[in-house]
């Protein structure tokens, strides 16, 4: 049984210029009694909360929310500092689709590293490797280097390869569609299947229209914390009210930012 | 501590993923050269040549006892700084696996053991060569290159734990590191023999040289077929003890938490 449980989980970044503990920074801190305060930011508070198996959960909330860094927490990336995480069962995190891709290797080497990556058993690998090729749709591209891809060849095999898992517990950041009109709609199947496919589904998302098909509960996050949590249409009837109109939540997180351009490609 | 201890074990075994991304480096070092992996082969033939002839004759020495312990001594020396300065960038490279996969950490540290363990052995093939060509005798005693070997990996293993995290913490100290090993690398007789040093009483410099003895407990045997002298095992044997400690510190210390600091 796949279960996420994190309790009362705090988790700060440091930041600023002085913070980067270098060598220097710490002989002064130490022998002169001087140099760089440190600034945290509070990237997640307070977070108590408890997935089980079988449950679709959205995550909501402005930039810099804090909904990247929570995905990350849940899957072992971040240790909190304070609080704790228990992850029952394996967990499949799908931030951005590129991580372990070798331009200067072909299609067919990609597909393996990154589903070794993603916790496939070599054997599991050989068997879904053609039903990997296929959804590529790249024939005899996959056996050139990646480097004479375009990013929407790119794109295709990176998606073909990540949603081939079969995961128990599945964390997605932004859910993704690119390519031409014709691979968006069988992406967009493929990616039901996936989610399908796993007994726990936790899904940021900006796409406030496409999530109540999806998952039945909804946590919204607001500067690190949980505002609520609750059944999908009315967090996000009380998202639009009380968040949206307002102002962006003031960068919890510098990366989240980042990553959620990643994710959208 | 048990934790750190089981995390290591739990990488280990995904020796699927390391062995793959460690080959895939030493592949990708040299892509679309001509050579490729020779290219780590001619690099060390050139520089045997040049210090061979220079040093050979400057020092007077007899080129077939000189040549094999030459090739010997660069192949470990090159091994040892590999350790300290290519791996000690492991979770630097790493940097976008370690923020996107929930993979076990030491994981990065395996695969850049692979690496540079790959290049040293593609080194010591040089070295088999010269043996040939030179007629180093082989004897029962050589077998004692095998444990001093298994102890210099051991060794390299967790100099690449130590430095990897040293140096995502403290971006400082790759550079110190890389100067530190050329100083080390005149200090420590590699391209001399040690006797010419303490034959001018400055054995000590050698004596208290902990990469001297590292090299010497593979470097005797192979050369001369008999195990090196019980100082040179006394001292690896603490220096392999004093980094157990270090890499065990850093690891129970930072463990997962280096995500921040990259």
């Amino acid at each position: 049984m796949a279960r996420l449980q994190l309790t009362d989980v705090h988790l700060d970044f440091k930041v600023g210029i002085e913070t980067r503990d270098n060598l220097k920074s710490i002989l002064l801190r130490k022998v002169l009694q001087r140099g760089g305060s440190t600034r945290a930011i509070q990237a997640l508070q307070a977070i108590t909360l408890s997935i089980q198996s079988g449950e679709r959960v959205g995550l909501i909330g402005p930039n810099g929310a804090g909904k990247s860094t929570l995905l990350k927490v849940m899957a072992g990336i971040y240790p909190p500092q304070r609080g704790h995480v228990k992850i029952e069962g394996h967990v499949c995190p799908l931030f951005e689709f590129m991580t372990g891709f070798e331009m200067e290797a072909n299609g067919w080497d990609n597909i393996r590293t990154r589903a070794l990556l993603l916790g496939m058993s070599p054997r599991e690998i050989e068997r879904k490797l053609d039903g990997i090729a296929n959804f590529s749709g790249l024939g005899e591209f996959l056996d050139v280097p990646l480097r004479c891809y375009s990013s929407g060849m790119l794109l295709r095999l990176a998606f073909a390869t990540s949603t081939a898992v079969d995961p128990q517990i599945l964390l997605l950041d932004e859910a993704m569609a690119a390519g031409d009109a014709s691979f968006i709609e069988s992406a967009r199947k493929r990616m039901n299947e996936l989610m399908e496919r796993a007994s726990i589904v936790v899904f940021a998302s900006h796409s406030l229209h496409v999530l109540p098909s999806f998952c039945e509960r909804t946590i919204l996050l607001q500067q690190g914390r949980i505002m609520a949590d609750g059944p999908t249409q009315s967090v996000i009837h009380q998202y639009e009210e009380n968040v949206a109109g307002k102002s962006y939540g003031c960068g919890a997180d510098a990366q989240s930012g980042y990553q959620e351009q990643a994710g959208t490609l | 501590m048990k934790q750190t201890l089981y995390e290591v074990y739990q990488a280990a075994l995904l020796w699927n993923i390391w062995v793959r991304l460690g080959i895939q480096d030493v592949r990708l070092r040299f892509r679309r050269s001509v050579l490729g992996m020779g290219w780590i082969s001619l690099n060390l033939a050139i520089m045997i040549l040049a210090f061979g002839l220079i040093y050979g004759n400057l020092l007077g020495q007899d080129f077939s006892e000189f040549i094999p312990y030459l090739t010997v001594g660069l192949v470990l020396w090159g091994y040892l700084t590999n350790a300290i300065v290519e791996g000690g960038q492991a979770f630097l490279i790493a940097e976008g696996y370690i923020k996107q996969i929930d993979l076990p950490i030491y994981v990065y540290i395996f695969r850049s053991f692979v690496s540079i363990s790959l290049t040293a052995f593609l080194n010591g093939l040089a070295f088999v060569v010269v043996m040939v060509a030179y007629r180093v005798p082989v004897r029962w005693g050589t077998l004692w290159a095998i444990p001093g070997m298994a102890l210099l990996m051991i060794v390299a293993w967790l100099l690449i734990a130590v430095f990897a995290y040293l140096n995502a913490h403290f971006r400082d100290v790759a550079h110190l590191a890389s100067i530190g090993m050329q100083v080390m690398f005149y200090i420590t007789p590699i391209l001399y023999p040690a006797d010419l040093l303490r034959q001018r009483h400055l054995g000590i410099i050698i004596d208290l040289n902990p990469a001297y003895h590292l090299i010497e407990i593979v470097r005797r045997p192979l050369l001369l077929g008999q195990p090196a002298d019980s100082l040179s095992y006394v001292w690896s044997g603490l220096t392999l003890l004093l980094l157990v400690i270090a890499a065990v510190l850093v690891m129970h210390y930072y463990g997962r938490r280096i995500v921040f600091a990259l």
